[in-house]
Parts: C-alpha cells; sequence; structure tokens
C-alpha cells in the first residue's frame, strides 16, 4: 500500500475573494459540457411550460415524458460507447422489432400453447425477458464478430443488419399485431400498474441519496489516503445538497401524479385500502426505474472498468491500444453484445407499453439514439462522450417532440424543429471545443 | 438506405421473374397481371389482399406477379412498377404509397397501353378503375358507431400518415356523421393529430400527450386499428370501455378489444375480398381494356373532379352485435377473438 | 550476471548477451524489410541502431517490441528462447518500447496512459484509479518535477510533457530492455538534455537500450555499439569508439564497412 506523500498543490479550501465563473466550476469539479446540457434541458422545459400555460412541468406529462425517454434513454447509453470507439451501429431498430416479437410469440403461443402452460402465469415473463436478451446478445454478438474479426466497417455490417433484421420480423409473423401481452410482463411498460407507488418511490429515492453521499465520503477518504488535493468542503456539501434535492424533487413529482379515478377505484376495492386525498400515488414507473438502473451500470462499465477504458483508448488512438497490448478485437465486440442485449431491454419496455408487439415497432429508432448521443457531446471522431450525455440528449429530444405535440405544432414544422436543434446543438458544441483547445 | 433496398429487390424481383420462366411462356397464361403492394406492414397486406388476389387469378388461368413490398417508400415502389411494366404484364393493380410521387410510373404504364385498377389507394386519373372500400363510408361508419354509444362529450381523432389520401377521405365521412353533433355542441373536438406513418407507438405518445392538455375525453376515433391499438395503451388500456374508441381494418388485436368491451367498433373491410374483387376485374381487364365495362363498375368522381370509374366494396361495421361474421367468414379464430373474453358475455364467445 | 546487477561497480559487459536477435527476416508482400539481420544487446549498453529511411531499423525493432513478429528467425533473452507475437509477449519479457509517436491514448489522462494494458484493479476487479494516479505523480514527479496537469487529458499536454509520460510508463514496470524509436526528434535541447541524463542513469541501472535515430550525433553521444541497416541487411556492428562519424555515415549511406570503403569513396561523401 502507497505511503501517503505530502500533497503537491494548494488545496482549494475556505472561500477566500471572488470567484469567476469557471474557477467555480473546477472546484465542484463538474464537467462544464454536462452542465451546460442540463442547463439547456431546463430552458427548454420552461419555455414549453409557458408556451403550454403551465402544462409541460404538470406532474402527469413530466412522468409521460419520463416513460416516453426511456426506451431511447436504454439503447443511447450503449450506443455512446459504440460511437466513442470509432463505430456504428443502424441495425437498433431492427433487432428491437425481432426481439419483441419473439418475445411477443412465447408469452402469447409458444408458452401457453406449445408447452401447455396457459396463459399469464407468474413467471412466464422472466422466462420471456431472459430469451429476449440472450437473443439481442447473440445478434450483437454476430454484428461485432463480423466487425472486429473481419475487418467489414461497422456501417455496412449493421445496414445490412437493419435490412435483415426488419425482414426477419415482417417473416416471423406476416405482419400480424401480437397482442395483448402476458399480464406481468405488461409492468414493464409503466402504467400505473406498472409503478412502484408512494412508500417504494421513496426508499428508492432514499438509496439513491445514501449512494450519493456514501459516494462523496469515500471520495473523500480516497483522496486523503493518497494525499491528493481534496475538494472544498463547501463543495462537497453542495453537490451533496443538490443532487439530494434533485433526487427527492424528481420522486416526489412522480407520486404527485395520481392513479386514473376509475383504476384507482378498481385497485383500491382489489386490495382494500382507502384512496389518500390527493389521489393514489403513481410514483417511479418500472421502465424508468430500468432506464436509470441500466445508466447507472453502463456508467460503472465505462469508467471503472478496464473495458470502459480500453474502448475509450481505441476510440483515442486505436494503434496505442493495440501496442498497449489491449485485445481490441474483443473490446468492440462487447460494445455490440451489449448494444444488443440494450435493444432487447428496450424491445421490452416498448412491447410492454404498447402492449403488443407490431413488425413496424422500432422504426427510425436508430436516428434518434444517434441523435440523442450526438446532442449529449459524442463525437463521431472518436475517444469523447459520456453516457450521461447521452440519456440528457434523449430526455431532451423527447421534450421537445412531446411538448411540441402538447402545444399543437403542425406535423411538418416538428420535424424542422428537431433537425435544426440537432445540427445547432452539435455545431455550438464543436465551436466551443475548438476555441477551448 | 432505399437505394440498397431498392437494388436488393429489384435483383430478387428478377431473379424470381427468371426463374418462373418469364411472363407469357407458360402454356396457360394468356393474361399476366403485376400487382405493386404498397406495404406490408398491416397484417391484411400479406395475410388476406395478396392471397385474394392470387386465388382469384388462379381460378382464371392468369398469372400473378408481385412488384415485392413497396415498405411505404415512393421511390422504391417506382423502380418496382418500372420491374413489373418491364415483365411484359397485362394488366396493372396499383396500390399506391403516394398518389402524387406515382403519377410517372402511371402515365408509364398508361402509355404501354396496360389497364390500371387503383387498389385501395385513390390516384387521380380518368383513365384508373378505384377498386376500394368506399372508405368515406368507413369514417362514416366509424363515427356512426361511437357517437351511437357516446352522444355527447370531449372527442379526439387520430388520423393516419399526413402523406396519402385515405385519411383525408376517413375524415370527410366522420364529419358527416360529427357535424350535426358538433353545431349542437354535443361532442366537441379537443384534438386531431396526423400520426407518422400510420405507427402505433407515434399514435400512443400523441395521445398520452392530448391527455395531458384534454384529460376528459369521451370518445376516440381512429383511422385504424394498429393506431387504436396505442391509443388504448395511452388509455392504460380502457380496460373499464369507459373511452369509446372506434378503428378499422379488422386487426385480430381490435377485433378481441370489441369482444371484450374496450373498443366500440372496428370497421372490416374484407380485404380478401378486396383482393379477390382485384383479381375478377383484372381477368376481365385482360379480355377487354375498357374499364367501363367492369362488372360493378360505377361513374364517380375522383377527389380532384375528374370524371372516372370505381368499383366500391361495402365495409362491415364489427361491434360487440355481430362478432358472429368476422367468425363465419374465417376472418379470424375464435380462440384469437375471444381471448380472455368471459364466455356467453358476448354472441359468438 | 551479478556484476551487472550490482549498483555501485561499473557494469562490464558479461558475456552472454541480454538479448539476441538471429537471422530475423520480415517479409511484407515479398520484398525483404528486414533480410537476414542479427543484432545482440548485453546488460548496462546502449546499441544504437541507424539507417536511413527504408533501411528496415524500424521494422527490425518492432519484431522485438510485439508490434510486428518477425516471419522467420529467432529472439532469445537471457539466453533463454523467446517467442513474441504481441506487445504483451514483449512486456513479459521486461521490454519496453518508447514509440516514435509516443503510442499516447489522447483523449485519456496521463495516468490511464501509465497503466494503459495493465491497469491496478481492485479486489472487485474495478479500476483503482487513486492507486495509478499516486504511482504516476510519483514516477512522473522523479522524471519531470515541473509536471503538474495530471488530470487532463494527455491532447492538452506539450511535446515534452507527453514524452515525460511515455517514458515514465517504460520505466516504471521493470524493464530489463529498453527500446526507444527516434526519442528526441520532437524535442527542444532542454529535453534533449534530459533523455540524456536519463539514459546514462538507466544504462548505470543495468538496462540494455536499443536507441534507434537518424542522428548521428546523438547516437555517438549514447551509443556503445552501433549497428547499421541498408536495404534491410545489415552492413555492420561496430564499438563507436573504434570508428569516426564520417564512416559510420559511410555505412549508412554507401553500405560499406570502414576499412571497404576507398579515400576516394569517403572525400566524395565528406564533401
Amino acid at each position: 500500500m502507497p505511503e501517503a506523500r505530502p500533497v503537491m498543490e494548494a488545496t482549494l479550501k475556505g472561500a477566500p475573494g471572488k470567484r469567476s465563473a469557471r474557477s467555480l466550476l473546477a472546484s465542484l469539479e463538474i464537467d462544464g459540457r454536462l452542465l451546460g446540457m442540463v442547463v439547456a434541458m431546463v430552458v427548454v422545459w420552461i419555455v414549453f411550460n409557458f408556451l403550454s400555460d403551465g402544462l409541460f412541468l404538470s406532474p402527469r406529462n413530466l412522468w409521460n415524458l419520463s416513460v416516453q425517454s426511456a426506451a431511447v434513454a436504454i439503447m443511447t447509453t450503449g450506443m455512446v460507447l459504440i460511437i466513442v470507439s470509432r463505430n456504428i451501429d443502424l441495425s437498433i431498430g431492427s433487432i428491437l422489432a425481432v426481439v419483441a416479437l419473439v418475445m411477443g410469440l412465447l408469452q402469447t403461443e409458444w408458452i401457453p400453447n406449445g408447452l401447455g402452460l396457459g396463459l399469464n402465469q407468474p413467471y412466464t415473463w422472466i422466462v420471456v425477458l431472459a430469451v429476449g436478451i440472450a437473443l439481442g446478445a447473440l445478434i450483437g454478438a454476430l454484428h461485432g464478430f463480423l466487425i472486429a474479426y473481419f475487418g467489414i466497417p461497422s456501417f455496412i455490417v449493421t445496414l445490412g443488419g437493419l435490412l435483415v433484421w426488419r425482414g426477419a420480423s415482417f417473416g416471423l409473423v406476416s405482419g400480424r399485431t401480437i397482442g395483448p401481452l402476458d399480464s406481468t410482463f405488461q409492468l414493464l411498460g409503466g402504467g400505473p400498474r406498472g409503478s412502484l407507488g408512494e412508500t417504494l418511490s421513496w426508499l428508492v429515492a432514499g438509496l439513491a441519496i445514501s449512494a450519493l453521499v456514501y459516494g462523496i465520503l469515500a471520495s473523500r477518504r480516497r483522496r486523503r489516503r493518497y494525499g491528493f488535493p481534496l475538494r472544498a468542503v463547501w463543495a462537497d456539501v453542495t453537490l451533496g445538497v443538490i443532487g439530494s434535492v434533485v433526487v427527492a424533487g424528481a420522486v416526489w413529482i412522480a407520486n404527485s401524479y395520481p392513479w386514473p379515478a376509475a383504476l384507482a377505484a378498481a385497485y383500491a376495492q382489489e386490495h382494500g385500502i382507502t384512496i389518500p386525498p390527493g389521489g393514489l400515488p403513481t410514483g417511479i414507473a418500472i421502465p424508468v426505474l430500468i432506464a436509470i438502473g441500466i445508466a447507472v451500470v453502463v456508467t460503472v462499465l465505462a469508467t471503472r472498468r478496464r473495458f470502459g477504458r480500453y474502448v475509450y483508448a481505441i476510440g483515442g488512438n486505436p494503434e496505442a491500444a493495440e501496442l498497449a497490448g489491449i485485445n481490441t478485437r474483443l473490446t468492440i465486440m462487447k460494445t455490440f453484445i451489449l448494444m444488443g442485449v440494450l435493444a432487447a431491454i428496450a424491445a421490452a419496455v416498448t412491447s410492454a407499453r404498447l402492449n403488443a408487439a407490431t413488425n413496424g415497432l422500432g422504426l427510425g429508432v436508430e436516428l434518434q439514439v444517434i441523435a440523442a448521443a450526438v446532442i449529449g457531446g459524442t463525437s463521431f471522431a472518436g475517444g469523447i462522450g459520456t453516457i450521461a450525455g447521452g440519456v440528457l440528449g434523449a430526455v431532451v429530444m423527447q421534450s421537445l417532440s412531446s411538448g411540441m405535440v402538447l402545444i399543437g405544432v403542425p406535423t411538418a414544422l416538428q420535424d424542422i424543429v428537431v433537425g435544426v436543434v440537432l445540427v445547432s446543438a452539435v455545431g455550438f458544441d464543436s465551436y466551443l471545443r475548438r476555441r477551448r483547445a | 438506405m432505399s437505394i440498397r433496398r431498392t437494388a436488393a429487390i429489384f435483383s430478387i424481383a428478377a431473379i424470381v421473374l427468371a426463374a418462373c420462366g418469364g411472363p407469357g411462356t407458360s402454356t396457360a397464361a394468356s393474361c399476366t397481371v403485376g400487382v405493386a403492394w404498397a406495404t406490408f406492414q398491416e397484417e391484411r397486406y400479406g395475410l388476406r389482399d395478396e392471397p385474394g388476389v392470387k386465388a382469384a387469378l388462379e381460378a382464371g388461368g392468369a398469372e400473378y406477379v408481385s412488384g415485392g413490398d413497396g415498405q411505404n417508400e415512393a421511390e422504391t415502389q417506382a423502380s418496382q412498377i418500372a420491374t413489373l411494366l418491364a415483365a411484359n404484364i397485362d394488366v396493372l393493380v396499383l396500390n399506391a404509397v403516394d398518389p402524387v410521387a406515382v403519377l410517372p410510373s402511371l402515365q408509364d404504364a398508361l402509355d404501354a397501353g396496360i389497364p390500371v385498377i387503383a387498389y385501395d389507394r385513390e390516384l387521380e386519373s380518368d383513365k384508373v378503375l378505384f377498386l376500394t372500400h368506399d372508405n368515406v363510408e368507413v369514417g362514416r361508419m366509424i363515427a356512426r358507431a361511437v357517437t351511437e354509444v357516446q352522444p355527447t362529450g370531449n372527442y379526439v381523432i387520430i388520423k393516419g400518415d399526413q402523406t396519402q389520401t385515405n385519411p383525408i377521405f376517413l375524415r370527410e365521412g366522420m364529419e358527416d356523421i360529427l357535424k350535426p353533433f358538433t353545431d349542437s355542441g354535443a361532442i366537441t373536438i379537443v384534438a386531431e393529430e396526423f400520426t407518422d406513418e400510420w405507427k402505433a407507438e407515434n399514435a400512443q405518445t400523441n395521445m398520452e400527450n392530448i391527455l395531458t392538455a384534454h384529460p376528459d375525453i369521451q370518445g376516440v376515433l381512429s383511422q385504424n386499428d394498429n393506431m387504436a391499438t396505442g391509443v388504448t395503451a395511452a388509455l392504460n388500456g380502457n380496460t373499464d370501455g369507459k373511452v369509446k374508441i372506434g378503428g378499422q381494418d379488422g386487426d385480430s388485436f381490435a377485433l378481441n378489444r370489441v369482444a371484450l368491451g374496450t373498443q366500440v367498433v372496428s370497421v372490416w373491410k374484407d380485404a380478401t375480398e378486396l383482393g379477390t374483387a382485384a383479381g375478377e376485374a383484372a381477368l376481365e381487364l385482360c379480355a377487354d381494356p375498357d374499364i367501363s365495362k367492369v362488372t360493378g363498375a360505377t361513374a364517380s368522381k375522383t377527389s380532384g373532379g375528374l370524371d372516372s370509374y370505381a368499383l366500391l366494396l361495402n365495409p362491415v361495421p364489427i361491434t360487440k352485435d355481430n362478432l358472429q361474421v368476422v367468425l363465419d367468414a374465417n376472418w379470424i379464430t375464435k380462440d384469437v377473438l375471444c381471448k380472455d373474453v368471459t364466455p356467453g358475455s358476448v354472441a359468438g364467445c | 550476471m551479478s556484476a551487472a546487477e550490482s549498483a555501485s561497480a561499473i557494469p562490464a559487459a558479461p558475456r552472454e548477451p541480454l538479448v539476441e536477435m538471429r537471422n530475423i527476416r520480415v517479409s511484407f508482400g515479398g520484398v525483404h524489410a528486414v533480410d537476414n539481420v542479427s543484432v545482440d544487446l548485453h546488460a548496462g549498453e546502449v546499441v544504437g541502431l541507424v539507417g536511413g529511411n527504408g533501411a528496415g531499423k524500424s521494422t527490425l525493432i518492432r519484431a522485438l517490441s510485439g508490434a510486428h513478429p518477425a516471419d522467420e528467425g529467432e529472439i532469445y533473452v537471457s539466453g533463454e528462447r523467446v517467442s513474441i507475437t504481441n506487445p504483451r509477449d514483449a512486456r513479459t519479457y521486461g521490454i519496453e518500447t518508447i514509440y516514435q509517436t509516443l503510442a499516447l491514448a489522447d483523449n485519456v489522462d496521463a495516468a490511464a496512459n501509465m497503466f494503459l494494458g495493465r491497469e491496478i484493479t481492485t479486489s472487485l476487479g474495478s479500476l483503482n484509479d487513486a492507486a495509478m494516479e499516486s504511482a504516476t505523480r510519483e514516477v512522473i514527479g522523479r522524471l519531470n518535477p515541473n509536471f503538474k496537469n495530471f488530470k487532463v487529458p494527455v491532447k492538452s499536454l506539450s511535446g515534452g510533457q507527453r514524452q515525460s509520460v511515455a517514458i515514465a510508463r517504460a520505466v516504471h514496470f521493470n524493464a530489463r530492455i529498453l527500446i526507444m524509436d527516434e526519442p528526441t526528434a520532437a524535442l527542444g535541447p532542454a529535453e534533449t538534455a534530459q533523455v540524456r541524463d536519463l539514459v546514462t542513469q538507466l544504462k548505470a541501472q543495468g538496462i540494455g537500450i536499443f536507441l534507434i535515430s537518424h542522428d548521428i550525433h546523438d547516437v555517438f553521444d549514447l551509443a556503445d555499439r552501433i549497428s547499421v541497416m541498408l536495404h534491410g541487411k545489415l552492413v555492420g556492428t561496430v564499438d563507436k569508439d573504434k570508428v569516426t562519424k564520417d564512416e559510420v555515415l559511410a555505412m549508412i549511406i554507401i553500405g560499406k564497412r570502414p576499412e571497404q570503403v576507398s579515400e576516394t569513396e569517403m572525400a566524395t561523401l565528406i564533401n
């Protein structure tokens, strides 16, 4: 264990004199770009709230927004890693469709009829989900293998995948719509029953805040042990407080969205409870919890595991990565396997939400996901991009789309707005980077 | 992207044509009919329309050539039609992706002296036989069935893709029925939205956002069942049937919803019947290319005011009172129709 | 063998070479980039590898560093035959390389680059960034006390600082054999002097160094022996003390050993 060495640079303790915005950011050690994204999102929200006479920031709309963004956010986490390592995946929409259809057929026909088990058995959903994820991983592995070991460009392989898997999904069902789905599986899609309710939501909030505080304390402890400069106490406290407020606020909003009256009455009767005066709180939707969980897991993979380190190194300098003895081919293949798994999870969330699997599912979603990643700061040159940025990008994009429907913007204009925002955001970011460099 | 699809389908179509020995070389085929399909995304096209056409042509001793899946893309369809024309078809059945973008291809066919049947989607021409279920009547039927059970309140209209004409016909028909209600103030249309590519997820997201602005809705007129699936999901399944939803296509999931009471009506156009009618009309046109002479053709005007001919089939609105109709027509099996339905709660289950 | 390891004595070159490359052949599509070349290196010694463009020196050394394995020939480390097929293999035998381009990943920081491919992990298998940063501060601190920017991507560092990272990476992992490919090519005089001091230090520690350079003066300053290549073949290996710079130049350009060069040829060369 290395000895604590004397600190080499002055710590930023105390609060003497005035401080510029930049040094403030530096003290907090927040990525300026990420903060910029958050600011942009808040601005979009406030503008839409004003234009919609207060509808946009209502609990109902924000709750809807969280669910509507979930599937794209889930897939964006994986796309960030793929773009960072200088690749692209155009096939995710088609993977989504074929996996959703296989999962749909499994739970409505193959398991009930084929295995004679009947519909709506308690554990059908686990089997179905496991098969779906395995299928997504397999497809991703196939793509990854062709790209990493045969050297076929990812654009071509995944373009082929886009066509092949879309064709396969049509062939599976000849265009039929599969539905309704298993009653437990449906919960993965959200809705009142597919949400945590008040108590569990607060529990999740409590866990998140504890994890945040523990993380800050652990970071201080680690820095002290190695003799690194510490973040100022006020900075740590500020971060902790802001983080906790955001988490608590989000859960409070989710709990402020009540069940539809009729459903609440039925539920109350079923379970013999009384409905509180404000209505039955909905709480965090399950697909949103899944999306957040996935964002955390993928962020850990990207920043705290060798896999993630290698992905970024390959993106920064593929030759250097090779010379450092990294198994670059296996790393690339893993990024595509991960993408396949995430597409499968998105398939579960999307079809559960729709309570049906159609073969048009996921059409065009790859472009939404790539746009979200890019708006979130991922660069096509490789090596640059964060998971959190990508998720924020997905939320911003969905806020734009939903907000425009809310205020009644004509469809043609909606597409124009989204396109202009995408180009402006990326253009502005490039300009800033060049100025900083 | 579509260039690749075009190339793929082009080459596959060429190989298929070659393998089939080319048109006109088999002894029985004195009549070759080419069909350009817009899309196979809705279940009906693969399951009903196409088999209907094929069976009718086979019965009449004619040859069937498919242009392939147009995938809702105008450029793809244009090259598919070019392939069909190059294959020397005698009659063209055209299910247009985009009624304006397809006009050059239509002109090519007419110039080649090939009689054209517009299949289910109108073409602005006085030389084309428009074969359709009366889409205006479909709109009327959807509106009629829903207003019958919900004559008052707030209504939402979920329309199809804004680049096509069927949404306009359907809306026209709905307007015919809704007008007296909206004039008297009994019904208010609080929102109408087009839906990109008729996609269910888009309808779901749009409906959720509409509900945020207008939480109190009594009726939803959806221009097809696929979008009605999205609407139903946005309403959390509408399991108590409080919101009255109407759709069309006779989609199996939608018919199940009608049986369960979560959807009021699905206007059923027997797509097999449409396909069969197309096949039979094509056989007649092989013999005599005059569209006015086809059995059942009536004089009509196109939306743009041209004098032309149309062959109109009658749609059937399916509500919980007449589910037996779709069962008798072998359109849907009983266990799919009656999934989760309490036996005896509706006629037919 | 112990003579080389004892830090106090001036190391006499031990009998057995630290590295021996015998009859190395590397071909690219029918062209012999390296044709039957044999070189060796002793502990505490610097062997300069020189030659014009396309002579094959980089290719030869890549066979040792694992970047591009040889097609034919053998490599011996401390008398044992070894097989080097990738950079990982080379590292196992204590061979570290400082590449001409430095081979740094620009988008990550100094510590990440130091430990690239051999990260320090916690018991759970996660990256131990704090330990890596601490070790990096220590190693680079010794090499370059003015180095401050440990947390920024190395893209933002100056040429000399980037060089420090590359050097630190090479010396930290107990290298016994160091390959330096054009180490001073992109450096100013102050930093070049630092590199020279480093080489002297490493020699004293008993590390053997292959130094590739096109700069005759650098090579003469640092190397004990000089191996010259031309068109993929080895012209010869000479003791620095026994030749002049012009004679080495003759080897590089004409391809003849000093004893084979005529006076007229030498005269033409110098002018």
